[in-house]
């Protein structure tokens, strides 16, 4: 049997009550391909049911409902059923799994929520505020986790004065700090009047991103690997032209021998540069 | 605000220093703009597969010292400029909040003296902090022969500050940086080593140095050897309290008499790297990994090359090996190790399980049992051909195990 739910975590305790006894169990959250001939049902969510089941499981493992959450933020297809078969494990052994790391529910779990959590970490570095004429700041993000809320702590941490959005354009909803309080709203589009200084600082942003990259030392696999590609779109740096730039513009000096070798932590070819007094 | 052009020639002069991690602040906001990371943080790369996490720029590239590797030295000809304090504050303040950059890393050529430098990396981070209330990062580099006085103010405001060794022996520094001495590098930072315990054993409140200090070693420019740099770093670890030594490959961009023709091969700076992690750690010796007159091998590895030549210590049994035990594995990482403790409490694992578990076993097999099973290849000559055949191929592929950020560099499988 297919068990569909909305992808809250209420509806997801409460499939989990009704699909736990049924052997071959699927969990769904909603778009998951029905195949021809199996048995589905979408589990509406219940609050009793919900809550008793999240008072048994915290008794077993006091930790595994932080852990829920972060897996129902997965963007991946399968989520339901990764925290479905880590919650069984949890019910049918009676502790804490998560140590359990021979097992294939414990690591598909925390590999599933490790995708999350890097996301979220990345983020903190790759989200880019734009500054509007009142000076509130705003940052269109397209993240594969729905993790823009989570986000929030952390900046209202460093600008606790500064009133900001965080405005997740893919599922059309936003995270607000207003200088006071953290809520989230439905939000499809948004129209920001920029502050006078917006352009320019940006102008001199891209300029230092060009300036401080070595362009005898492409290693575009690399770059890519620590930033992927789809999170480029709200970058003001622009790294797409960038990168593009330098895939055409002729080699300016031999390559050494260096070119293609390893370099570790980033450092650079050449040592001539000053900076060491 | 700054103009691109003065901007574009203060961050050239500055990109080729190595270091621009973030991490090791946990300074916290307390009403003003900003906070540390302890992790630390990248905000961008650029396509040459370098993190961009701070705000890497000079004071001034107007250099009045010569030393003979540098382009900024008096002695080129090269356009020239000099940022006001207010210019970097305000440029670090409006890149931060647009969440650009985690911070700051202000280095200066010796403009004028080395205490008028001094005074105005001073004067700029002391705005920064109070009229600007920046409580972001900010890494200060450390002028020599400045006033000890302007040192430790520097430190006051600063989370990290660094004194570029450069050159591992006074002979070296003599010949290609006339002006420097080992003396006017190691006193100042053992100045601040001796300040930051002092203010933290008398518990006192605010913040001295919390990321502590680091410096950088040119690789390859002149003659020593492998043996002695390591050890120079170990020293500057144990005895100096350093949090990190950077190496960075000689690339001849000046011709000089003084200078080799050639660049040093990166994959030495790589096997120094590989060494230096495993001092930091792995609990290794620099002793155990090469002799004092010695180079790392380069065909191996240096854990590989030190577990072959202690074949008679393997294989460990994983489930009953201790971890110190397990992190000496050719393959096994800092991660990988703590995943076999957590998993055996469990289970005796297998093979099977490692795999599960996504121990990378190429390397590890020959050195390891699993509940008393062993698939290595048993004899020290067929081990050797089989590491050095796999370290031939990943050369070949891709060799940046150690690349970017700190976070993903500390799990690195080695
Ligand atoms: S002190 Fe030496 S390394 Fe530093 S800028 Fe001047 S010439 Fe270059």
């Amino acid at each position: 049997m297919i068990w569909f739910f909305d992808g809250s975590k209420q509806a997801f305790l409460t499939a989990f009550v009704y699909a736990y006894r049924d052997e071959d169990a699927v969990l769904s959250a909603g778009n998951s391909q029905l195949m021809l001939g199996q048995k589905s049902c979408f589990v509406r969510a219940d609050a009793q049911k919900a809550r008793r089941a999240e008072e048994r499981l915290k008794t077993i493992d006091p930790a595994c409902m932080k852990e829920l959450d972060l897996l129902l933020r997965s963007g991946e297809n399968n989520r339901g059923q990764i925290a479905f078969a880590y919650f069984r494990l949890i019910a049918a052994r009676q502790c804490p799994v998560r140590g359990m790391l021979a097992e294939d529910a414990v690591t598909d779990a925390a590999e599933c929520i490790r995708r999350v959590t890097t996301e979220l970490h990345r983020f903190k570095g790759f989200v880019r505020f734009m500054e509007s004429a009142s000076g509130a700041l705003y940052a269109p993000i397209a993240p594969d986790h729905d993790i823009c809320d989570l986000l929030v702590p952390h900046f209202a941490r460093r600008m606790p004065h500064i009133p900001f959005v965080l405005h997740d354009v893919r599922r059309a909803k936003a995270a607000v700090w207003d200088g006071k309080h953290a809520f989230t709203a439905p939000l499809a589009q948004a129209e920001i009047a920029l502050s006078a200084d917006e352009a320019g600082w940006q102008a001199l942003w891209k300029r230092y991103y060009a300036s401080v990259n070595i362009p005898s030392r492409a290693r575009l696999k690399q770059m890519k690997g620590y930033m992927p590609v789809r999170y480029w779109k709200f970058m003001p740096e622009d790294p797409a032209s960038l990168a593009e730039s330098l895939r055409q513009a002729p080699k300016a000096s031999p390559r050494t021998p260096q070119d293609g070798a390893p370099h570790p932590n980033g450092s650079p070819r050449s040592p001539h540069g000053c900076a060491r007094p | 605000m700054i103009s691109e052009e003065k901007l574009r020639i203060l961050t050239e002069s500055a990109k080729y220093d190595v270091s621009c991690s973030s991490s090791g602040s946990g300074r916290k906001n307390t009403g003003g703009l900003g906070d540390g990371m302890p992790d630390g943080c990248c905000h961008s790369f650029t396509p040459d597969g370098r993190c961009v996490s701070l705000l890497k720029i000079l004071m001034s590239n107007d250099c009045v010292f010569d030393c003979k590797y540098c382009m900024s030295r008096a002695s080129c000809d090269v356009p020239r400029a000099t940022a006001s304090p207010e210019e970097i504050c305000e440029l670090t303040i409006d890149f931060y909040k647009r969440n650009y950059i985690e911070g700051l890393f202000l280095s200066s050529a010796v403009h004028i003296s080395p205490n008028h430098t001094m005074e105005a990396l001073v004067r700029t981070v002391k705005l920064l902090r109070t009229r600007y209330g920046f409580q972001g990062y900010i890494h200060v580099k450390g002028i020599p022969k400045a006033d000890e006085g302007l040192v430790t103010e520097a430190a006051r405001y600063a989370d990290r500050m660094s004194y570029n060794v450069e050159l591992p022996s006074e002979r070296s520094l003599k010949l290609l940086a006339p002006q420097k001495s080992k003396q006017s590098l190691l006193l100042p930072m053992k100045q601040l080593q001796r300040e930051r315990a002092l203010f933290r054993a008398e518990k006192r409140k605010g913040y001295f140095l919390p990321a502590g200090q680091t410096t950088q070693l040119i690789v390859g420019a002149s003659p020593e050897c492998d043996g002695q740099i390591l050890r120079l770093a170990q020293g500057l670890y144990r005895a100096a309290g350093l949090k990190r030594v950077y190496y960075s490959s000689y690339v001849p961009v000046l011709h000089d008499s003084a200078l080799p023709d050639l660049g040093s091969p990166a994959l030495r700076e790589h096997r120094l790297y590989q060494a230096d992690w495993l001092l930091r750690f792995y609990g290794f010796d620099a002793e155990e990994l090469v002799p004092p007159e010695g180079d790392l091998p380069s065909d191996l590895d240096p854990k590989c090359a030190w577990a072959l030549r202690n074949m008679h210590l393997f294989p460990v049994e994983v489930n009953r090996a201790p971890l110190e035990a397990l992190l000496r594995v050719p393959g096994i990482g800092a991660r990988s190790a703590q995943k076999i403790l957590a998993a055996r409490r469990y289970t005796s694992l297998t093979f099977e399980h490692l795999k599960k578990m996504r121990v990378v076993l190429k390397r590890a097999r020959h050195f390891i049992t699993a509940s008393g099973k062993f698939y290595g290849a048993g004899n020290e000559l067929a081990v050797r051909g089989l590491l050095v055949a796999g370290e031939a191929h990943a050369n070949a592929t891709q060799l940046s195990l150690f690349d970017g950020a700190a976070r993903s560099a500390l799990t690195g499988e080695l």
